[in-house]
């Protein structure tokens, strides 16, 4: 426990908040990323569907704007108040930013290998590529239901 | 509201007038001809006629990709919200004119040919320049080979090799020897070595030591800096005719319109030679067999009475229900859900038709989790919008349909939740008056507050919908006279759900024992009527086995099934919170460095694309969490797909569409 109030408690919000951006945007990178060198391949062969890859290749970015979300939460929480946080209310707010930032990093990467299969798609059935949104939706959810924990727990914290 | 009935048509027609009558169909657009029954196809007489269907596809392959490109070398310049041209039936029977298209066509798509022939050509040129620029300094003609007595090598080694060095072994083998740099880059040095003939193979010999890599050039008789002129002078010449090449597609743009007209009358052609491949022939007659929804029996009468025809409909018998095409006839309202049924798969021939069941929901449910008023006023301008511009029919008609009531929808929950763009009238009044004392909108119940209630909202909501499913089930089996089932799978439930009930309020709400102990035993009798039913199917040690299966999945999947529409809640929540932390940051500048021209631009800004990805997300997740609970929950209880679509024989077209009657 010295060990920790060496440190204080306004370090560890600062450390929830910095993981619940830093993880999730990292994921939404990796998952962008992926599923932007799919869309690339498509765009050097048909130009003409790259507003469509675009489309597939944002949708794992939302991931990173959640960990902002919750970032913004949780820091406009504590700010102003860094100095006089204890250790216990630290940590609270380190353990409510958890969901965002694990959950986020790496429901963005699974989100981005369905995206980039889903440029397969675009690429032989373009009329069907909609299905191939759809099924990157359905990986959107977790990363929607990481959120709501983070949020709901940073909202039942009293500081 | 319901599926529509349908009747077997079976038809036999002059052979000469069939072309005549299969016209005649497509304007009446509502028969649909499918392959015969197996005792036509065993009679020895009846055969297939000729088909021209071929040569019509791959004759529409020609004049479409002709069309494309004619979009791609002159871009049609038309506004992204216009509805396609209408024609008269009769325009699009009318064959005129199709050769001559078919002819511009082709000249069309030669160019494009040459055109990427020509820029093949045009690299490989560029090669040989790219090649010959080493030797631009030597003024020998690059096939040079020697004289009577001396032999003459082109080629390259390494640059990490020293000349020097190189000439020294050369010189060791003969003094008749002589190595010219003719040029050098980082990669190579590039040498011209002339030694005597008779030492040629020698001096292969050593060079081999120091990597050297002779070069030819066959083919190039004069020296570097005419071939790079000349290569020069055909790029030029290539270009020309590509520019000229281009100017005749782009000139061709002005019959843009012929080429369309004439792809989507093929189109139809293409529809009326594949229907009659259906039919068998004799020498005079042919006969054909088809659907048609029983409503429009009188009006195919009317038709058929012009020809010499004779013909019969009757309705299907149960075992051919499979092969029975399926259309759903829709109200307005019921229509929207269309797109929903036919995404997921059509409701078999002789069930219940899903949309007005599900449209409720559907909508209800979507609005619940958008909820927001700004969003729900979006919606409702682009449907209309698009609905006034594109005179969309069919599935996008459903389309904007869908998005109307959702808009709707989602407009209305918002007023009860007291959200507009989030909270952002709320931060706009405290930033202009930062001692104001307005709560923001009205609101019934808010997400963020009362996000328990909504929770419990959802799965009551969830409990209501899947109970609809259950009723919808019921209902089927008792007409196919299946009473037993629908008391032991659905009644057993229900009475599980009642001391359910029973049992809730007595713990909830007014503690009464002897509400509890009614409650435990209206379980009870459900309980063992739902082992009972799971049983009686089964024999023997079965039985067991049935009943224990059918608990677990009773309570697994139920227990699943209702806390799935937690998702109502979550997205609700999620959308509101998202979009209030872009109004928090949108107002930030102002907040800290006062209002202003350049802190209102910024929150405009940050509103305005913060919104979008929001709406965007919003509106993409909101769908397909709708589009599971109905296909996933609510279909799992009652419904039965796998219909066939029905298509019928009538107008169709990528560019112009028929004017409707």
């Amino acid at each position: 426990m010295s060990f920790l109030e060496s440190f204080g408690g306004g370090a560890l919000a600062l450390l929830g908040a910095a993981l619940a951006a830093a993880l999730a945007c990292v994921g939404s990178a990796k998952g962008t990323g992926i599923a932007g060198e799919a869309g690339a391949g498509l765009v050097s062969e048909e130009p003409g569907k790259s507003g469509k890859a675009l489309i597939l290749q944002v949708i794992p970015g939302t991931q990173g704007l959640y960990g902002f979300v919750i970032f913004f939460v949780a820091f406009s929480k504590v700010s102003g108040l860094i100095g006089s946080l204890t250790v216990q209310q630290g940590l609270q707010i380190l353990s409510a930013c958890l969901p965002i930032g694990i959950g986020g990093l790496l429901s963005a990467i699974a989100q981005g290998k369905v995206a980039a299969a889903s440029i397969n798609i675009l690429a032989k059935k373009p009329d069907d590529w909609t299905k191939g949104m759809i099924m990157c939706v359905i990986v959107e959810f977790y990363a929607i239901l990481c959120l709501l924990a983070s949020f709901l727990m940073l909202g039942a914290i009293a500081l | 509201m319901a599926i529509l009935k349908m009747k077997r048509l079976r038809l036999m027609i002059a052979r000469s007038q069939k072309d005549e009558l299969l016209r005649a169909l497509i304007r009446l657009g509502c028969v649909q001809f499918s392959e015969p029954e197996d005792e036509l196809l065993s009679v020895e007489s009846l055969r297939r006629a000729e088909s021209d269907t071929l040569s019509l596809k791959s004759d529409h392959a020609v004049l479409l990709r002709a069309v494309e490109l004619l979009g791609k070398y002159a871009p049609e310049k038309k506004g992204m919200l216009s509805a396609p041209e209408e024609v008269d039936g009769e325009t699009l029977l009318d064959s005129a004119g199709l050769s001559e298209a078919l002819t511009l066509a082709g000249e069309i798509i030669a160019a494009d040919e040459r055109i990427r022939r020509i820029g093949s050509e045009e690299s490989r040129e560029r090669a040989v320049i790219e090649s010959l620029v080493p030797w631009l300094n030597l003024d020998l003609p690059l096939d040079v080979d020697g004289t009577e007595r001396s032999s003459v090598m082109l080629g390259s080694v390494p640059a990490k090799i020293p000349l020097d060095k190189l000439r020294e072994a050369l010189e060791s083998v003969t003094e008749e020897s002589e190595l010219f740099e003719v040029s050098a880059d980082k990669k190579a040095s590039y040498v011209m070595i002339v030694c005597a003939k008779e030492f040629l193979g020698e001096i292969q010999e050593a060079l081999r030591a120091f990597d050297f890599t002779a070069q030819s050039f066959a083919g190039l008789s004069s020296s570097a800096k005419q071939c790079t002129a000349q290569c020069n002078a055909a790029l030029e010449r290539l270009a020309r005719e590509k520019a000229a090449c281009e100017a005749s597609i782009v000139e061709k743009a002005a019959r843009r319109d012929e080429l369309k007209l004439a792809a989507d009358r093929l189109e139809n052609s293409l529809a009326m030679s594949e229907a009659a491949d259906l039919a068998l022939s004799t020498e005079d007659v042919a006969v054909m067999q088809g659907w048609v929804p029983a409503e429009k029996e009188a009006a195919l009468e009317d038709v058929l009475s012009r020809y010499d025809c004779a013909w019969e409909c009757e309705d299907p018998p149960e075992e051919d229900y499979p092969e029975v095409p399926v259309s759903l006839k829709n109200n307005k309202l019921t229509n929207a859900l269309n797109m929903v049924t036919e995404m997921y798969s059509l409701p078999a021939y002789g069930t219940v038709d899903p949309n007005p069941l599900m449209a409720p929901f559907f909508i209800l449910f979507f609005g619940l989790m958008m909820a927001d008023i700004g969003y729900g006023l979006i919606m409702i301008a682009a449907a209309i919008v698009a609905m006034k511009k594109l005179k969309p029919r069919g599935s996008s008609l459903a389309f904007c349909q869908l998005l109307l009531y959702g808009g709707i929808a989602t407009a209305a929950m918002g007023v009860l939740t007291g959200s507009f763009f989030s909270d952002v009238l709320y931060r706009l009044v405290h930033l202009i008056n930062p001692d104001s004392t307005w709560p923001g909108l009205w609101h019934l119940f808010s997400p963020e507050t009362d996000s328990n209630l909504v929770l419990y909202g959802s799965l009551v909501l969830g409990m209501l919908h899947l109970n609809t499913g259950m009723v919808v089930s019921a209902v089927q089996k008792v007409k196919n006279g299946d009473k037993a089932g629908a008391l032991f799978e659905e009644g057993s439930l229900w009475i599980i759900l009642v001391g359910g009930l029973l049992l809730a309020t007595d713990m909830l709400l007014v503690k009464n024992s002897a509400l509890h102990y009614a409650g435990l035993a209206v379980l009870a009798v459900g309980v063992v009527m739902l082992l009972f039913g799971a049983g009686r199917n089964a024999k023997g040690f079965g039985k067991v086995t049935a009943a224990f299966g059918c608990i677990y999945n009773t309570a697994t999947g139920w227990f699943g099934d209702v806390l799935s529409y937690s998702r109502i809640m979550a997205l609700m929540l999620a959308g509101g919170v998202v979009g209030k932390v872009f109004n928090t940051v949108a107002v930030m500048p102002a907040e800290s460095s006062g209002v202003n021209v350049l802190t209102m631009l910024v929150f405009v800004i940050i509103f305005v694309l913060g919104h979008a990805i929001n709406f965007a997300l919003n509106i993409l997740g909101c769908y397909v969490h709708d589009l599971r609970l109905q296909c996933l929950e609510f279909f799992g209880k009652f419904y039965s797909d796998g219909g066939k679509p029905f298509r019928p024989l009538k107008f169709g077209g990528k560019y112009v569409r028929a004017k409707e009657t």
